[in-house]
């Protein structure tokens, strides 16, 4: 059976969507036995989330009506990538082509700047601190984001993440390049970074001090802390996506419309995002979390990375 | 519209070209990691990790110029920069007792921040060079200008860092570097060349060692701030 494109475009994003909670409860499970607990259920964040929004919403005083827009532009947002990326099919969707590595990352960081944002409105001291600690941190991880984005586009001559995974795909030389990569291991770094991991955050951490992103949704409860919950379970999965079909492994995916195939790439897109999972429960138990001023040591450690991967290129070679 | 995309790709490097380059570029890395590390016993490992490239390089030139004199050389590099200076490092700094020598004068940011810039250098000066790719196997330009970027970046440890210890492993990475040019421009240099290199290596240790001594006899630290100090 054919599916419309748009079936199969609506399909990415459901899947991404009813999926990422299952991909969270499973590293928080992972990280767990690591550390000889028992750990939450799977499907905990299913139940937090279900739990979540049948609370009622406040908002503190004084705060203004976009306090409880955010999440749901923060939530939106996130969900809009899932159309840009290779996520079940290796062939560009009609609105593949609408926005390329740049537009994606732009439509994330909208994400987190309303959900920053939301937070400077609330007047309390700790999400205004979460708030601006996001964006200065956002800020200093953006030229490695930039130069791997210059990287993919000195690769294929264009940057658009379909084209990055069908290069890869092309040959085993193109996989094993060097710049490739590097290119990979600063974005890797990018993630850990985006997604509030070790070294750089804590993120089951509940000590203020070091707080970054999780700070920011102090003053949210209800459904709007169900969504900014979600979303962050989202873009987890997305820059998981990202990570496993752009860069590392841009195999396994859908090669056609059938129904069949289509479906087939969804376990194992599950069971890829899961070993990309795996690879960041290890790392987050065995490195310890920088001090906050260090945290700009392991930013230039992903920038030069990507420089590399940029000046490699550059010569005509790598 | 995809197909055509990927069939306008420039075509990438062959396996060997890549493998060669990403173990240059190792190499390379592992000095912006050396930048950062303060334990001095982990700056000495990192050297030998650094070394272990190299020799791997030396290896995979061997295999694929199927060249026996190659393979010597790999297994003399392995043998003296992997085990025995870094043993000899070693053991001098378990007789010094001291783990930490205060020796960021800049911080870390600033000084991998530098090293991009001296590695950038390094990049566009061998790129401008115009050398003949089409050798024997192809010469692996990029190779050559990590290797060029990797002796640009050491300085930098040597001069931004204040421990005995950075500023050795800074002079041993530089060698490092001089070797990954050598392999790559002229793998089948004459081994006599390549073996006194590596004594020259033997040499530089030694003396090194007499001077960390003698320097923490006298200062009881291995940083070299207090050399500010010495008047004539």
């Amino acid at each position: 059976m054919l599916l419309a494109p748009a079936a199969v475009q609506a399909l990415q994003v459901a899947v991404v969507l009813l999926l990422s909670p299952v991909l969270s409860g499973a590293i928080a499970r992972g990280e767990a036995r690591l550390q000889g607990r028992r750990g939450p259920r799977v499907l905990q964040p299913y139940y937090d989330i279900i739990k979540l929004f049948g609370k009622e919403t406040l908002a503190p005083e004084g705060a203004s009506w976009f306090f409880l827009a955010a999440p749901v532009v923060a939530f939106t947002s996130f969900l809009m990538v899932p159309l840009l990326i290779p996520v079940l099919t290796n062939f560009p969707l009609p609105l593949g082509y609408m926005g390329d590595i740049l537009g994606g990352g732009l439509i994330l960081a909208l994400g987190g700047f309303s959900v920053a944002l939301a937070a400077a409105d609330t007047r309390s001291p700790y999400a205004q601190l979460g708030s601006s600690r996001a964006t200065t941190f956002g800020a200093l991880i953006e030229p490695s984001v930039l130069f791997v984005v210059f990287a993919v586009a000195l690769i294929t001559t264009t940057d658009l993440p379909y084209a990055m995974a069908g290069v890869d795909r092309s040959s085993l030389a193109q996989a094993i390049r060097p710049a490739h990569l590097f290119a990979a291991v600063a974005f890797f770094l990018v993630v850990l970074s985006d997604t509030g991991r070790i070294p750089v955050e804590t993120h089951t951490s509940t000590l203020e001090l070091g707080m970054i992103d999780e700070a920011r949704t102090f003053e949210h409860s209800g459904p709007a802390l169900a969504l900014l919950k979600w979303g962050s379970a989202v873009k987890q999965m997305v820059l998981y996506v990202i990570l496993a079909d752009v860069f590392a492994a841009p195999w396994g995916l859908a090669g056609s419309r059938q129904l069949g195939p289509v479906l087939l790439a969804v376990p194992i897109l599950l069971g890829k995002a899961l070993g990309v999972g795996a690879i960041f429960a290890v790392v987050d138990n065995s490195f310890s979390k920088l001090r906050l001023y260090k945290i700009t040591e392991f930013m230039t450690g992903a920038f030069a990375l990507s420089a590399v991967a940029v000046l490699v290129l550059y010569l005509g070679g790598g | 519209m995809l197909r055509y995309l990927v069939a306008a790709v420039p075509t990438p490097p062959s396996t060997f070209a890549g493998v060669t380059e990403a173990l240059a570029v190792l190499v390379l890395l592992l000095v912006f990691v050396m930048l950062r590390e303060a334990l001095l016993r982990s700056q000495v490992r990192l050297y030998a990790l650094q070394s272990l490239a190299v020799s791997a390089l030396a290896g995979v030139l061997a295999a694929s110029q199927h060249a026996a004199e190659l393979y010597v050389l790999a297994g003399l590099s392995f043998v003296l920069k992997v085990v025995v200076v870094p043993a000899v490092v070693l053991h001098l700094l378990g007789e010094a007792e001291v783990d930490l020598a205060g020796s960021h004068r800049f911080g870390v940011a600033t000084m991998v921040l530098v090293g991009v810039v001296a590695s950038v250098f390094g990049f566009l000066a061998i790129g401008d060079v115009h050398l003949n790719p089409a050798g024997p196997g192809g010469l692996p330009v990029p190779a050559l200008s990590a290797a060029t970027a990797t002796v640009l970046v050491s300085f930098v440890l040597v001069m931004f860092r204040a421990d005995v210890v950075s500023q050795v492993v800074g002079f041993f990475s530089m060698e490092n570097g001089v070797s990954v040019a050598s392999l790559v421009l002229a793998a089948r240099m004459p081994l006599i060349l390549e073996v006194s290199f590596l004594f020259d290596l033997l040499v530089a240790a030694l003396a090194f060692g007499v001077i960390m001594r003698a320097h923490h006899r006298r200062a009881a630290s291995l940083s070299t701030e207090t050399l500010d100090q010495l008047r004539g």
